[in-house]
């Protein structure tokens, strides 16, 4: 809002075109498209086969998962909280859905084609189901104890690692996916696959919900002040419930993507990926002092985050290198962002 | 270790309660085997991590001999992080307890020299599986499977795969976990002298990391596949790096295509030697490993001495298409039921 105010002042003063160009720049979403095409030049530049249809469903088979949490994670930051447990809750869920598609459902690889879309879509459902849950017991811990979102997480976390390792005895539950499973993956609408264009679909939903709903209002008054958001008659509590159970269940359903991706449902399969959402948040230009984020910025940092990572081994830098060099680059965009920010405040 | 035990076990009921809304039922894994008789001999066995498929096939090896010997068994370690730092305390717990042997997978050779000493000057003998302490003069045996044989047979079934002829070129990768894992450093040292001695004509054009991961596994072969069309083959060198690589290569429609020799004989992946995605599996036998560690102290504790070498290597064996049924049974890494 303010952007547009200034904006308007600004080119009455004088309509030059740099004016223009720096009220282009004090549009989140721009500088990050921005950012995206000078490094697709760069790794262009430097390796030619980076600039390719395969290269772009790489990195939006990569994208798929950490977008689900990313988004997950953007209602989380916006209230004011922080969720550690989403990238556990993915091997969690992936573990018991795999499991119970496995032992309960009859999924092994006897099934073939079609046979195999019923136990699937059951298993997306227990998958979901286990995210939820997870994302209720964070809600209990921060709402009934009063435990500040990055223990009451980090607890949930360690609880969901330790289970899914006791569960699955450490291997992927798998069926040797002899069942075509796999071709939710492939790059049927090239680049795009069955797979990202479902995430996309929730994406945008989940971001109309949030900028164009009464809930995604309330998220943003009580992450902006949580006092008042209840004295203005905000039921904080239950909000801040489905925060959570909404967060929860979107690494749910990345469990499941992940165990389509894999064909097994294995306790690493989050393994750091909670850094990879709130860094992708970060990167779109949420605040993690809450009441300030877009779900545009985060599915554009999370595309940013996998367009590195994959400019990077197809450049060839060496992999000790590479987590030097994503750390270095999140720190420019957010520092970047500070800066811009502070002087679109002049 | 312990914060993390404390952690789980303060959520573990709420968790619990949604494992069982899910349908599954969490079987923690016992400490000990029952033991019956109050004389009989008691053996400490602390591995690594319990996470690892490797050390559930090493667990089952070692109850079973336990069981035959008729000797109690305290088997211990970190649920999941193979590090020294949450080892020592486990150990120095373990022998508190006063068992008659020791079996110990050292996760750092020089942090736990310590607590190796501290044993030996109890009294209780002590075996080295998998990797050693030091000061081998302390132990009574050291076996451990070869990882960097395991890695030379690794290029030779890649380079037969491949069909390597002298004059060509083929680029291969190599998928690892991380740049410090000791088994990773080993294999990848194997699987490179044996390149650079037998086939010239390799080129190892990356590596990558999987930090564990295996979406990330899977993102570094996609990759590769894009930036190396030609590439001949993939060296994965650890099961979370073949469980990747084999679901990169399929969701392209690749496998058969380029060449993939994985590590660890994961049951999913065995599965997936027959229906041709994995050219080649390398197997460590870690329930021999066990038994073997278990039958040489029991014969130490008794008699003072032990028919078993100072130093053992159980060789790797190669699981591929023309492996038989029984052997496939026998090398696949099978949890305790």
């Amino acid at each position: 809002m303010t952007s547009v105010s200034q904006t308007t002042a600004q080119s009455a003063q004088k309509s030059t075109l740099s004016s223009r160009l720096s009220s282009l720049g004090s549009n989140q979403s721009t500088i990050l498209v921005g950012v995206m095409i000078i490094l697709i030049v760069v790794f262009t530049v430097l390796e030619p086969k980076f600039f390719s249809v395969a290269t772009a469903n790489n990195v939006l088979t990569d994208w798929g998962s950490v977008a689900l949490i990313a988004v997950g994670q953007t209602f989380v930051v916006i209230s004011g909280g922080i969720d550690l447990s989403v990238g556990a809750t993915i091997g969690l869920s992936g573990v018991i859905s795999a499991w119970t598609m496995a032992n309960v459902l009859g999924l092994d690889q006897t099934v073939k084609g079609q046979d195999a879309a019923v136990p699937l879509l059951l298993g997306t459902v227990v998958s979901v189901t286990v995210g939820l849950l997870v994302g209720l017991v964070n809600a209990f811990l921060i709402n009934k104890f009063k435990i500040v979102p990055f223990i009451a997480t980090l607890a949930t976390m360690g609880a969901a690692l330790g289970f899914s390792v006791i569960l699955s005895k450490g291997a992927p539950i798998g069926s040797a996916n002899d069942f075509t499973l796999i071709t939710a993956m492939a790059p049927n609408w090239n680049p795009l696959s069955w797979a990202v264009l479902f995430v996309a679909i929730v994406i945008v939903v989940l971001g109309l919900f949030l900028h164009k709903s009464r809930f995604g209002l309330y998220t943003y008054a009580i992450g902006s002040n949580a006092f008042a958001a209840r004295a203005a008659g905000i039921n904080v509590e239950r909000h801040i419930t489905m925060i959570y159970a909404l967060s929860g269940a979107l690494a749910g359903l990345a469990g499941m993507y992940v165990y389509i991706r894999l064909g097994a449902g294995s306790p690493s399969s989050g393994t750091g990926r909670e850094l990879d959402a709130i860094a992708a948040v970060v990167i779109g230009g949420a605040s993690l002092m809450g009441g300030v984020g877009r779900i545009m910025g985060t599915i554009l940092g999370a595309l940013i985050l996998f367009t590195v990572q994959s400019g990077l081994i197809m450049v060839g830098v060496a992999p000790d290198w590479k987590k030097v060099v994503v750390a270095v680059l999140i720190a420019a965009a957010v520092a970047a962002q500070t800066l811009q920010s502070k002087n679109g405040r002049k | 270790m312990r914060r993390s035990i404390r952690t789980i076990a303060a959520v573990g009921a709420m968790t619990a309660f949604a494992l069982t809304l899910a349908g599954c039922s969490g079987a923690a894994s016992t400490d000990s085997t029952d033991a019956a008789a109050a004389d009989e001999i008691t053996i400490a066995f602390v591995m690594g991590a319990e996470a690892d498929p490797f050390f559930q096939a090493m667990k089952a090896g070692a109850e079973d001999e336990a069981a035959k010997l008729g000797v109690k068994l305290i088997w211990q370690g970190d649920p999941a992080n193979y590090s020294a730092e949450t080892q020592i305390p486990i150990v120095d717990a373990v022998l508190a307890q006063q068992p008659d042997g020791l079996v110990l997978i050292p996760t750092d050779p020089t942090a736990l020299q310590a607590s190796v000493s501290k044993a030996v000057a109890a009294g209780i003998p002590v075996v080295n599986v998998d990797t050693h302490v030091e000061d081998l003069s302390d132990v009574v045996s050291f076996i451990t499977g070869d990882n960097a044989d395991g890695g030379a047979k690794a290029a030779d079934a890649l380079a037969t795969q491949i069909g390597y002829e002298d004059g060509g070129t083929y680029q291969v990768v190599v998928g690892l976990t991380s740049a410090t894992a000791t088994t990773n450093v080993s294999r990848l040292d194997g699987f490179t002298a044996q390149i650079e001695a037998e086939y010239p004509g390799i080129e190892i054009a990356d590596v990558a990391y999987s930090e564990s991961n295996p979406e990330k596994a899977a993102t570094n072969v996609n990759n590769w596949l894009t930036r190396f069309p030609d590439l001949a083959g993939i060296f994965a060198i650890d099961g979370t790096n073949a469980s990747g690589a084999a679901a990169a290569l399929e969701a392209k429609g690749l496998e058969g295509t380029v060449g993939l020799v994985g590590y660890d004989a994961y049951p999913d992946n065995v599965a997936k030697i027959k229906s041709g995605v994995f050219t080649a599996l390398v197997a460590q036998d870690p329930a021999a490993e066990a038994r073997l560690a278990i039958q040489t102290l029991v014969e130490f504790i008794k008699t003072g001495e032990t028919a078993t070498e100072r130093e053992v290597v159980i060789p790797n064996v190669v699981l591929d298409s023309s492996t038989t049924d029984a052997d496939f049974a026998k090398y696949t890494y099978v949890a305790t039921k």
